[in-house]
C-alpha cells in the first residue's frame, strides 16, 4: 500500500542542519498494524507526517497505491488525506466550542463527503456508538475525560472511512486503563481491515502490534535488533514508566 | 455542520473580545449611517423649504457676498441696504406678482439689556413666504403687533398679549410661531415699516423676495431687472439652495471623513482581533489541515469569521443610528451652519443596505490578511505546537 525508498528529511535550525530522517526504507501492506518506537528525537513523528502526506520528504521516493507522491501537487495530497487517511494525535486536538457530534463530523465538512443530513447523522451516531460515547454526543470536550476525548478523536479519524490511520502517541496523555481502551479500539479497527500505524513510547502496547519498527537517529534499526532494543528497554525515556518485567511478559506471550 | 457555524462558534469562544470589536464597528457605522441619512434629509429639507416659500428669487444689494445673500431668507444681518424705491420699480416690472420687502437687523432691547434679532417683513405676506409656519394666536396687521419665534418666546417666557419695547415704540405679541427647528425660531418678527422707523432708516431694506406670475419666464425676468434696475443683485432660489448646500458641504465632508476614518480604525481592530484568534488557534488550524482542510478551506473559515463579525457590527450600527436619530440630529444641528426645519433623519432602507455592504467590503479587506496568514500556517509545526 505504501512504499518508502531511502526517505530523508532535513531541517535547518539556524545555521545547523538536522537530519531528522537519514534514509528510511519501509513498506506498509494493506491491513497491517505497525508500531513505531524509538528514543525521543529519533524521527518517529517526522516519519508519520511524511507517511500521512502532511509533510514532504527532502529526498527519496514514496508511493501510495502505486502513485508516486513526490509528483503530486498540494491539492492531490489534500484529496489523499481526505479519502484515505485518518489522524489521531497525542493532544487529542478537539475543538472546544463544538459538541462531540460536531467534532466528529468536522472532516466531512472538508471532504464534502456528506451524503445528506440524515445519512451523515446515522454515520456519526454509529461511530459514537463504536467508541462507546452514546450518552456524550451533545457534550463538549471540556466535559470529557482524557480517554473519552481520545475516543472522540478516533471516531473523527474514522468519519471519512479511511484506509489507514496514523496515530502519534495516542496514549501518551492517558493512564493505563484508558490507554488499553484506545489500543483495543485501534485493534478492533484493524480487525475490520484498516491499516494502523501507531507511534508509541509504551513498549507494552508496541509489542502487541503486528510489526514493530524501531527508529534510531532517523534510521530503521533491523527487526531483530529492534526486538533486542525493546527487550533492554534501551533508549526509551525513563519517564515512560518502563518496567522490564512488563516487556518480558509481553515478549514471551 | 456548515462552515458558517464553525466561524460563529469561533467568535463565541472569545465573547468579550468579539463584543468589543463589534462595538467598535457598530459605533463607526452608526456615525456613518447617521451622517449619510442626515445629508439625505438635509438636501430634501432644503428643497422642500424653498419650494414652500412661494418666492422665485431674492433681490439683494449689489456687492453682497453670495453666501450671505442666500442666508438672508433665514436671517442674516448684512452691512448694505437696498432702497424701497427699488422695490417699487420691481413691483412695476412685467410679470412680477409679489415683492416682499425684508429688513433684518439687531435691535437693542433695553428692558432685557441685550440685542434682539429682529426680522421686519410685510405681515400680510407671511402665509405666502413662510408657508411652513404654524402660528398660535394671529398674524398681526401692519401696526404694533409682533410674531415671536418659538425659542424667543420660550426663553423670555413671553405669551400672547405681552408687551415689548423697542426704542420709542411699544409692541404687543400677537402670535407665537410653532417650533420649526430652524433659525426662524430665534427671531422677533415685526412689520417692516415699524422696524424702519425704529432704525430711522426709512426705505432701507436688507432684501426683497420676489414671486413672478409666470415662472417659466423666470430667466428673462431676472435678466431684464438686472439690466434696468441699478444697485441690485438677483439671487434665484436655485442659487440659494446651491450656496446653502455649499455652506453645509465643508461640514459634510469633514464629518464624512471622520466617519470613514472611524471605520478604518475599527477595521484595524477587526484585523487585530482576528489575528489574535488565529495565533491562539494555530494548533487547531494544523489539526484541521491534517483531517482534510485545504488552504482554501482555512482561508474561507477565517474570512467568514471576519465577515460575520463586521456584518453584525454593521447591522447593530444601523439599529443604533435609527434608534438614536433624535439625539444625533440635535447634535448635528448644533454643528451645521444652517439646517432646514423639520426632521432630517429618515430611515432609508437602500442607504442602510449600502452602509452594511460598505462595512462588509471593509471587513473583507480587514479579514484578507489574517485569512491568508492562517492558510499559510504550516500544519506540521502547528500540530507540534
Ligand atoms: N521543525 C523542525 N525544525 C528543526 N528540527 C526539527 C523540526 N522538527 C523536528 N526536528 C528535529 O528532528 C528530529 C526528529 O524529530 P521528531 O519529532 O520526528 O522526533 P520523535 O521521534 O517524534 O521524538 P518524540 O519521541 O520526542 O516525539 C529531532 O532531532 C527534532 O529536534
Ligand atoms: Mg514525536
Amino acid at each position: 500500500m505504501i512504499q518508502l525508498k531511502n526517505i530523508t528529511k532535513d531541517y535547518t535550525r539556524g545555521a545547523e542542519k538536522v537530519h531528522a530522517l537519514g534514509g528510511v526504507d519501509l513498506s506498509i501492506d494493506r491491513g497491517e498494524f505497525i508500531s513505531i518506537v524509538g528514543p525521543s528525537g529519533s524521527g518517529k513523528t517526522t516519519l508519520l507526517h511524511i507517511l500521512g502526506c502532511l509533510d514532504r520528504p527532502t529526498g527519496g521516493t514514496m508511493t501510495i497505491d502505486g502513485q508516486t507522491v513526490g509528483d503530486l501537487p498540494e491539492s492531490a495530497l489534500v484529496r489523499l488525506r481526505r479519502k484515505k487517511i485518518g489522524f489521531v494525535f497525542q493532544q487529542f486536538h478537539l475543538i472546544p466550542g463544538l459538541s462531540v457530534f460536531d467534532n466528529i463530523s468536522l472532516p466531512l465538512l472538508f471532504s464534502r463527503n456528506g451524503n445528506g443530513k440524515g445519512e451523515n447523522r446515522d454515520r456519526i451516531m454509529s461511530l459514537i456508538g463504536m467508541v462507546g460515547l452514546e450518552r456524550r454526543a451533545r457534550h463538549h470536550p471540556n466535559q470529557l475525560s482524557g480517554g473519552e476525548m481520545q475516543r472522540v478523536a478516533v471516531a473523527r479519524a474514522m468519519v471519512n472511512d479511511p484506509e489507514i490511520i496514523f496515530a502519534d502517541e495516542p496514549t501518551g496523555n492517558l493512564d493505563t486503563a484508558n490507554s488499553e481502551k484506545i489500543f483495543r479500539l485501534l485493534e478492533s479497527l484493524h480487525t475490520k481491515g484498516l491499516s494502523i500505524v501507531m507511534v508509541t513510547h509504551n513498549p507494552d502496547l508496541a509489542g502487541r502490534a503486528g510489526r514493530i519498527v524501531t527508529l534510531r537517529d532517523g534510521r530503521i534499526v533491523s527487526p531483530p535488533a529492534g526486538r533486542q532494543y525493546l527487550e533492554m528497554g534501551g533508549g526509551l525515556p525513563l519517564d515512560h514508566d518502563m518496567k522490564k518485567a512488563d516487556i518480558e511478559r509481553h515478549l514471551s506471550s | 455542520m456548515a462552515f458558517i457555524r464553525l466561524a460563529f462558534n469561533n467568535l463565541l469562544r472569545h465573547r468579550l473580545r468579539s463584543l468589543l470589536t463589534l462595538v467598535g464597528i457598530a459605533a463607526s457605522v452608526t456615525v456613518l449611517f447617521s451622517i449619510l441619512s442626515f445629508n439625505r434629509g438635509f438636501e430634501r429639507g432644503l428643497a422642500d423649504e424653498i419650494r414652500r416659500t412661494g418666492i422665485h428669487f431674492m433681490v439683494v444689494p449689489a456687492g453682497c457676498p453670495h453666501e450671505v445673500a442666500s442666508l438672508v431668507l433665514h436671517g442674516a444681518v448684512t452691512p448694505k441696504f437696498i432702497d424701497t424705491a427699488v422695490v417699487e420699480r420691481i413691483r412695476g416690472a412685467a410679470d412680477v406678482d409679489l415683492v416682499s420687502p425684508m429688513l433684518i437687523t439687531q435691535v437693542p432691547n433695553v428692558e432685557r439689556d441685550r440685542l434682539d434679532m429682529v426680522y421686519g417683513l410685510e405681515m400680510s405676506h407671511v402665509p405666502e413666504i413662510k408657508a411652513g409656519w404654524r402660528v398660535e394666536g394671529r398674524i398681526p396687521g401692519d401696526g404694533a403687533g409682533l410674531l415671536l419665534g418659538a425659542e424667543v418666546a420660550a426663553h423670555d417666557g413671553l405669551a400672547i398679549g405681552d408687551r415689548i419695547r423697542y426704542g420709542e415704540r411699544e409692541f404687543t405679541v400677537s402670535g407665537i410661531i410653532g417650533k420649526t427647528g430652524s433659525q426662524d425660531d430665534a427671531f422677533v418678527y415685526m412689520p417692516v415699516a415699524a422696524l424702519q422707523e425704529i432704525l430711522k432708516k426709512r426705505g432701507g431694506l436688507t432684501a426683497a423676495g420676489v414671486k413672478v406670475a409666470r415662472p417659466e419666464r423666470l430667466e428673462e425676468i431676472t435678466a431684464e431687472l438686472s439690466a434696468t434696475v441699478p444697485g441690485i443683485q438677483i439671487v434665484t432660489m436655485n442659487e440659494v439652495m446651491r450656496s446653502l448646500a455649499t455652506l453645509a458641504n465643508s461640514a459634510k465632508v469633514l464629518s464624512l471623513s471622520i466617519a470613514v476614518i472611524a471605520i478604518l480604525i475599527s477595521a484595524v481592530g477587526v484585523m487585530n482581533s482576528i489575528l489574535m484568534a488565529i495565533f491562539e488557534r494555530t494548533r487547531e488550524i494544523g489539526m484541521m489541515r491534517a483531517v482534510g482542510a485545504s488552504r482554501a478551506d482555512i482561508f474561507r473559515i477565517i474570512l467568514q469569521e471576519t465577515v460575520l463579525l463586521t456584518a453584525a457590527g454593521g447591522v447593530c450600527g444601523i439599529l443604533l443610528s435609527t434608534l438614536g436619530a433624535g439625539v444625533i440630529e440635535g447634535f448635528v444641528r448644533e454643528v451645521m451652519p444652517y439646517v432646514p426645519s423639520g426632521r432630517m433623519i429618515h430611515f432609508d432602507p437602500m442607504l442602510a443596505a449600502g452602509c452594511v455592504a460598505f462595512t462588509l467590503v471593509v471587513g473583507m479587506a480587514a479579514g484578507g490578511y489574517p485569512s491568508w496568514k492562517a492558510s499559510n500556517i504550516n500544519p506540521i509545526e502547528a500540530i507540534k505546537g
